[in-house]
């Protein structure tokens, strides 16, 4: 957009003030974690602690046992995310590479299921399970990942096998490469940003999710974090510092693992292209 | 068919199997089931009895929660997704300028899509305290008296739009992706022809990015009717005004065990989506910026 090269000073102060409101409420929860009651519900608010009470986190883990819902929520999420990778680039290498009848009808029904709302299933669904024999537990949470891994990470990892010469394919197939070998050892390898932020992108949601374990998970050992801060905030509403200290546990990981990530992230989304 | 396309196609649809086992099973099986089962009286553990549509009569004659949820999610899903969109486009046109820390930049208007939204609801909720919050605190330096945010029926949906448009960075990433893969040459000619900022803008910059916008928007606008976290936390609170649909699904179904009833409610909650969602796309070539038209 600007051809100019010299820094615009106006829009940066713009672009600061509003980065400043981005980051205001990490700030304010990880402020209030460390404060005693008496700070906390001080006003005017106090922006900095004048004692840095560290207790707050060994006494939220008395009643929020973080190190056990951590277990239980990589239980889920981990294999979910490669259940995703797997039956996402799966599908995607079938659309993208492979000439066969009907092909054009399931594409756009992969298409059109992307705006299909999963919540108004949720009760059918449910009722499945039960006569399956699992009416809680992890099981009816794991399983949908490796159904085909979501109408837009299909597409999305399509999008990326559409822009790889399909020499390599036929050269692969020259040398007695199977399409399972084709995908997996020559065409995978070639995608790892994409991969990489189908990745994060399942894992937050895994991780963020709460409506799924309220339904499926209702025995307190078997909570997962984003459930358990839920619940925490349900039974100790007005204790702030002890929920801000389990908010700060819960958020964190999420944070890490984006920054840790980000370089390819933003690159597995802008090489898209968004082009159709 | 030849015998090298068969065994592609055989291959084809043994990557597929997932895929399609999912649609069946987890969308056209399931929506046969919420159907089903809106005509039925099944609660716990009993065996479901027919009903016909008396759960249909019931929601739409005796159910004081139900008009109040559904005007209230698409309340909360139409602030959200307009301001929201208008909020990210923004951001992402300032992050395409030459600014101070841009890559830092970019990385913080992402961050907060990437919280657990029961963390953001809890720690805004805080920041929007009537008493304490930090939000009265600043507002009271423009002079503005201390609102009840969170407890007032006219103040608590748009504040919890609010907090959704904070965590829309992956909209923001999307659209600086599309700014970037606009060719130059375009802006250039614009130039040429003595056009401004606004000329590039209103001529190049919309209408190659109107696409991206309306996918954006009719996926969040599906995303944001589907609401629940917030509803979770507020138990719909003021006076059920934030009792967004899924909730209240979520508690006909799991908590007052009213299965067949709660399959009603998904079921026309279905259907609304399907309106909002139809209305949305047949109206954007009124609101979208396409050259030539």
């Amino acid at each position: 957009m600007n051809t100019q090269n010299r820094t615009n000073l106006p829009l940066s102060l713009v672009v600061a003030f509003m980065g400043l409101a981005c980051v205001f409420p990490f700030y304010w929860m990880l402020r209030s974690s460390f404060m005693g009651n008496l700070e906390i519900y001080s006003y005017p608010p106090v922006f900095f602690p004048k004692v840095f009470k560290f207790e707050n986190y060994p006494n939220a883990l008395t009643l929020f046992p973080f190190g056990k819902y951590l277990v239980n929520t990589l239980t889920i999420t981990l294999p979910s995310v490669f259940g995703i990778l797997l039956t996402s680039t799966m599908a995607a290498y079938a659309l993208a590479r492979i000439d066969f009848p009907f092909k054009k009808t399931i594409f756009a029904l992969v298409l059109a299921s992307m705006l299909m709302p999963g919540t108004v299933t949720i009760i059918p669904i449910f009722k499945g399970w039960v006569a399956l024999g699992f009416p809680s537990g992890y099981v009816p949470l794991i399983v949908p990942a490796f159904l085909g891994g979501g109408a837009f990470n299909i597409f999305l990892s399509r999008q990326f096998f559409m822009g790889i010469p399909k020499d390599l394919d036929e050269a692969a197939h020259i040398d007695g490469a199977g399409h399972a070998t084709i995908l997996f050892r020559v065409l995978l390898p070639l995608i790892k940003p994409v991969l990489i932020s189908i990745g994060l992108f399942a894992f937050i949601l895994y991780w963020n999710d709460v409506l799924g374990p309220l339904i499926y998970i209702n025995r307190n050992d078997q909570n997962t974090i984003a459930q358990g801060l839920a619940n925490f905030r349900a039974g100790f509403g007005t204790d702030y510092k002890a929920i801000m200290a389990a908010s700060v546990m819960s958020v964190a990981p999420a944070v890490a693992l984006y920054f840790f990530g980000q370089k390819y992230f933003i690159e597995g989304i802008v090489l898209s292209g968004l082009k159709s | 068919m030849s015998r090298a396309s068969t065994k592609n196609a055989v291959a084809a649809y043994l990557f597929l199997a997932p895929a399609i086992l999912g649609l069946v099973l987890y969308t056209f099986v399931p929506l046969l089931g919420v159907a089903g089962m809106s005509l039925t009286q099944w609660n716990a553990l009993k065996a479901p009895v027919f009903v016909g549509l008396q759960n249909f009569k019931e929601i739409f004659t005796d159910d004081m929660f139900f008009g109040t949820s559904a005007r209230s999610t698409i309340y909360f899903a139409l602030f959200t997704v307009i301001i929201g969109t208008v909020y990210a486009f923004l951001a992402a046109l300032l992050l395409n300028q030459k600014i101070i820390g841009r890559g830092l930049f970019r990385s913080i208007f992402f961050l907060p899509f990437i919280v657990p939204s029961i963390g953001a609801v809890i720690v805004w909720m805080w920041m929007y305290e009537a008493n304490f919050g930090v939000i009265n605190y600043v507002l009271g330096f423009v002079g503005i008296d201390k609102i009840k945010w969170m407890g007032d029926e006219l103040t608590a949906t748009p504040a919890l739009g609010l907090m959704t448009i904070w965590s829309f960075g992956n909209f923001i990433v999307i659209y600086l992706a599309g700014l970037q893969g606009i060719p130059r040459t375009y802006l250039e000619a614009v130039e040429m022809d003595g056009g401004n900022a606004w000329h590039k803008f209103r001529h190049v910059t919309l209408p190659l990015l109107s696409p991206v916008i309306l996918f954006n928007v009719l996926t969040s606008i599906v995303a944001n009717l589907q609401v629940f976290v917030p509803a979770q936390v507020t138990r719909g609170a003021p006076n059920m005004t934030t009792l967004y649909m899924v909730y209240y699904i979520f508690r006909t179904g799991f908590q007052n065990n009213r299965f067949g009833y709660s399959a009603a409610v998904s079921l026309i909650f279905f259907a609304l989506i399907a309106v909002v969602t139809a209305i949305t796309y047949a109206t954007s070539r009124k609101w979208m910026f396409y050259e030539g038209e």
